[in-house]
């Protein structure tokens, strides 16, 4: 397990192994420039996603293996600091306090646990993004112009495979997923599920296996990929496609950070999309007007649209969820507009039933009575 | 340098969305490039604009929120 920086990089680069957090970025990339700038490390494993659950998981399960993984990142220097951060209050954060780690407890708010956020609070600021002139893992500046020492922000999940990497081979590791999506990788089902949890898998597993192993209610229709940064997906959607990248990005998705939660299917979808706006819209971190002004809008415009559907209703929710991408400090809005538009694309049917003056949630739950 | 070999390394004009209060004047500098969305903040339609037009847009941004980047 002793070996040079160069050698850890070499590995993780043989092994392929990209962020589990959501954004898929090279880990060697990564911990090479960490190393040259000599940065901090933070391990998120504050689950910040609607939904996820799966950095409580690698706490929960494989804390050794996770510390392991943060000491080889950093080469063992104790100039460059570990810091573990997870939701204040949550099982997480006391599991790592019990553990004896040093903590970042974090406001349980969505953007908190966002990268540039999650420096800003380690550095004794807010837990707010900070714009991203260049890379904070070579130090940077915070909007008052403070200096913000070289820092690089770890999905837990991520630094955990840097362990197994390490300990079991990066061919080891490539005999799990695709040439595309090399390495293990977790997956939580969560929602209208018998079987809640996290599955150890793999890439270009089919979703329908995944699902199947979770028991999804009886006559569910619809699911989210990804959160609220994520996608509405219809249950044969869902069902037909493998879990790679390639067949999410068909739907506008991508495997992010590995949350499937399936909607329950006795509640108007309309609804549920409702719900999750309007959570979208109390959580932005006011910062940035396109989205303190512009996701309560979309939230607003869904809101009417429901009320009263209409050809036009449809168009105000896209014309305000077009404005959000690439608009934030953070990727937060890009995610919104990503949802809406993907509820504006799958629920059309529903919207139409609505505008003739029938739900079909409910006339299938008049039918077919709930168990 | 060629003109497309320009086009593909010329450093881009970027928005700090923290900073931007929304005063609007990057998009009267920038006419048909920069435009405001219905609460007064840019939209960046062609973020690759001319480097003296966007000099200028840097130094009368009031807010100081515009700067250039060669980031992808």
């Amino acid at each position: 397990m002793t070996g040079t920086v160069d050698d850890l990089v070499g590995l993780l680069d043989t092994a392929g192994l990209t962020g589990r957090g959501g954004a898929a970025f090279s880990t060697a990339v990564k911990v090479r420039a960490a190393h040259d700038h000599g940065a901090h490390l933070l391990v998120n494993a504050c689950d910040g996603e609607v939904g996820a659950v799966k950095d409580a998981h690698v706490v929960a399960h494989h804390l050794d293996e996770l510390v392991r993984g943060a000491v080889l990142v950093t080469g063992g220097r104790r100039q460059r600091s570990v810091r573990f951060a997870a939701h204040r209050g949550s099982d997480t954060a006391l599991a790592l306090h019990r553990a004896g780690l040093d903590v970042l407890d974090v406001p349980d708010r969505y953007v908190s646990s966002e990268e540039t956020a999650l420096i800003s609070l380690a550095g004794g600021g807010l837990a707010r993004p900070m714009t991203k002139r260049r890379p904070f893992v070579t130090g940077g500046r915070d909007q008052a112009g403070r200096r913000v020492p070289a820092t690089v922000v770890l999905n837990a999940e991520t630094v955990w495979r840097v362990a197994q990497v390490a300990e079991r081979g990066p061919a080891w590791f490539r005999s799990f997923g695709t040439a595309a999506e090399p390495g293990p990788r977790l997956v939580a089902l969560t929602g209208a599920v018998d079987r809640p949890g996290v599955l150890d898998t793999e890439a270009g597993v089919p979703l329908a296996d995944l699902l199947d192993a979770a028991r999804p209610a009886h006559g569910w229709e619809h699911a989210v990929v990804g959160g609220l940064g994520g996608v509405l997906l219809t249950a044969d959607e869902a069902r037909g496609l493998h879990w790679t990248g390639a067949d999410l990005a068909r739907f506008g998705g991508s495997v992010g950070p590995g949350v499937v939660d399936v909607l329950d299917p006795a509640r108007c979808p309309l609804g549920t999309v409702t719900s999750f706006l309007l959570y979208a819209a109390g959580e932005t971190a006011g910062q940035c007007g396109p989205c303190m002004f512009g996701v309560p809008s979309v939230a607003e415009a869904w809101r009417r649209l429901v009320e009263t559907p209409s050809r036009q209703g449809v168009d105000e929710v896209r014309a305000a969820a077009g404005l959000l991408p690439g608009r934030g400090a953070c990727r937060f809005p890009d995610g919104v507009g990503r949802f809406a538009a993907s509820a504006l694309r799958v629920l059309e049917p529903h919207l139409a039933a609505h505008a003739s003056g029938t739900c079909p949630t409910r006339r299938s739950t008049h039918r077919v009575p709930h168990r | 340098m060629s003109p497309t070999a320009d086009a593909r390394t010329r450093p881009e004009l970027r928005v700090d969305r923290i900073a931007c209060t929304g005063h609007g004047i990057c998009a009267t500098l920038l006419e048909g490039r920069v435009r405001l969305d219905p609460q007064g903040y840019p939209v960046v339609d062609e973020p690759r604009v001319p480097r003296d037009v966007g000099d200028l847009a840097v130094r009368m941004c009031p807010a100081r929120a515009l700067y250039w980047s060669d980031r992808p």
